[in-house]
């Protein structure tokens, strides 16, 4: 019985079981939704409008332009946007973090600076990046910069100094120098820790991103929702949140796939000796 | 005894070593001197926590010691390096890397050329019964399988002095005998200079040409045993070896100093 029990747990079947469970309470939700609203109209549509009219002005905001661009528009310029922010944020932060964690000299040096400024909310940069940047790309991504660089910077640390030091040890017998330890033994054993502040650094800036994009900027998703509500459109709000929230699911999924695939080593194939 | 003239391949020199600060920290080696003649294999035993690991890493080069002198050829040794080679415990492979990168791995430190890395990167791995892990990653293999791997990462540098520091300590039983054979071959036929730490003593009257015996801590040296080299009985299997009069007799020799020290501490 027993056996049988640990097979299951094996078995494909049962891996599909959590997606199968997530479609399922979506799929209840948009019942409940559609019931609520345009079966039974308990709720008012200017409070909650019904999925069919979310769907339409999905559809319309695809090929008419609002707000000076459609949806694709507004998406574009969220995503481009996003990404300078996050882009910079690992580019710089993960070099930092390693850094942190492999020269206490440096560490010791910058780390008071970083732990102040990252006590600092994303928002309260927005003013400051309104003046140096004005109504610009540049305000947005370094709002998104600010919101996505610690988790790249913790993390990285975490992953090195998470790293055994025997590798290392067993890496300077072996002739190598501080640069190949770095490149060829530590950042590949911290890179899960590395993955895991990236998901987190890019939830964060997407985050930041939408909450910049409703204070200030002509496009952008946040944008779009802030206009939604300036014309009583409440489908268009709906439109908007629900893009944002989706677009988080997909890069993040990406970003999960890629993990698997630029980390082999991390899932063992199967066992191949007895 | 007529080794002892010819100038050690590796002597330590009173070393001592403190954890902390000297009197107020750990003292885990208290001058200690020992010294590998070239093609000699060693044995060092002791009580857990007597200083084992640290004598060999500060012979490694992989820690200053507090006092004392680490010698290679007669000449102070300087920082780590392949030319003394050392096989973990934990066997400490890289796990991002496969077998063959990691056995590969010295070689490239050492800038010798890709034609040779291959060359004799597939003669360890003939050597060392791996030709079908080639292309594995650490995770996919057994313990002994990734001891046997690390154990070639260090061969392949051809090292002149191999430091082992318990290196089947984590193997289960069978593996650890099927080893201790294979290593037990390889000194036979490449007389490599070895210093090998470990907890069992009959690892340790099996393999080494002498055994020696280290107090619980701060480790000193007890007692140096020597035990017949390349006797008959050593070229056998363990278990044929350890029913040899010759073989129980220094098991129950190293044995009752090993204890002393355990029951005293
Ligand atoms: N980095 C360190 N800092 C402080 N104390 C240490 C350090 N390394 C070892 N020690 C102490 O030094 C003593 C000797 O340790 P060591 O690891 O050399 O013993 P060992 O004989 O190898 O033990 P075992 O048989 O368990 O492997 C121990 O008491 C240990 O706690
Ligand atoms: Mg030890």
């Amino acid at each position: 019985m027993r056996i049988n029990f640990l097979n299951r747990t094996r078995s494909s079947d049962s891996s599909r079981l959590p997606l199968i469970y997530g479609a399922g309470s979506l799929l209840v939700l948009l019942i409940l939704w559609t019931l609520s609203t345009s079966v039974l109209g308990w709720i008012d549509p200017m409070t909650l409008p019904s999925p069919a009219e979310v769907v339409a002005r999905f559809g319309n905001l695809i090929v008419e332009p609002f707000s000076g661009s459609t949806l694709a528009g507004h998406v574009g310029a969220s995503l481009y946007r996003w990404a300078l922010g996050v882009g910079a944020a690992v580019l710089l932060g993960v070099p930092v973090g390693i850094l942190f964690a492999w020269l206490p000299g440096f560490r010791a040096v910058f780390n008071p600076i970083f732990e102040v400024l990252r006590y600092i909310p994303p928002f309260a940069w927005v003013p400051i990046a309104i003046l140096w940047f004005g109504a610009s790309t540049a305000t947005q991504a370094m709002v998104v910069f600010i919101a996505a660089f610690p988790a790249c910077v913790i993390n990285a640390q975490l992953g090195v100094q998470q790293v055994d030091p025997i590798l290392v040890r067993a890496a300077r017998v072996l002739g190598a120098g501080q640069g190949a330890m770095l490149r060829r033994v530590v950042v590949p054993v911290a890179a899960p820790a590395i993955f895991t502040g990236l998901r987190i650094a890019i939830s964060n800036g997407w985050m930041a991103l939408v909450g910049a994009e409703l204070v200030v900027g002509k496009v952008g998703l946040g944008f779009l929702i802030s206009q939604g509500q300036n014309n009583d459109s409440v489908s268009t709000i709906f439109v908007g949140i629900i893009a944002i929230g989706s677009l988080g699911v997909i890069i993040d999924t990406l970003l999960q796939r890629s993990e698997t695939v630029l980390l082999p080593w991390r899932k063992p194939r199967a066992q191949r000796d007895g | 005894m007529q080794n002892q003239q010819s100038t050690p391949k590796l002597e330590l020199r009173n070393i001592t070593k403190w954890f902390g600060p000297k009197d107020t920290g750990v003292c885990a080696v208290d001058n200690c001197s020992l010294a590998v003649q070239k093609g000699e294999f060693i044995c060092v035993v002791g009580p857990s926590g007597c200083g084992k690991s640290t004598l060999m890493t500060v012979g490694a080069g992989l820690e200053q010691p507090t006092e004392g002198e680490i010698l290679v050829d007669g000449k102070p040794a300087g920082p780590p390096g392949p030319q003394r080679s050392v096989v973990f415990q934990k066997f400490a492979l890289f796990p991002s890397e496969t077998v063959a990168q990691n056995i590969k791995f010295g070689l490239q430190m050492c800038g010798v050329d890709a034609k040779e890395q291959e060359r004799r990167l597939v003669e360890q791995l003939k050597i060392m019964k791996l030709e079908q892990f080639r292309d594995a990653y650490p995770s996919e293999l057994s313990g002994g399988m990734q001891q046997r791997v690390a154990i070639a990462r260090s061969l392949v540098m051809q090292p002149e002095i191999l430091l082992m520091d318990e290196p089947f300590g984590a193997l289960d039983a069978q593996t650890r005998t099927i080893l201790q054979e294979e290593v037990q071959r390889l000194h036979r036929e490449h007389h490599y200079t070895v210093l090998f730490i470990t907890h069992s003593v009959e690892e340790a009257v099996y393999l080494g040409d002498r055994v020696i015996v280290m107090s619980r801590r701060p480790g000193r040296i007890k007692k140096e045993i020597s035990l017949p080299r390349d006797v008959v009985w050593k070229r056998g299997d363990i278990e044929v070896a350890a029913e040899h009069p010759d073989f129980i007799a220094a098991r129950r020799e190293i044995w009752a100093l090993v204890r002393e020290e355990i029951i005293a501490q």
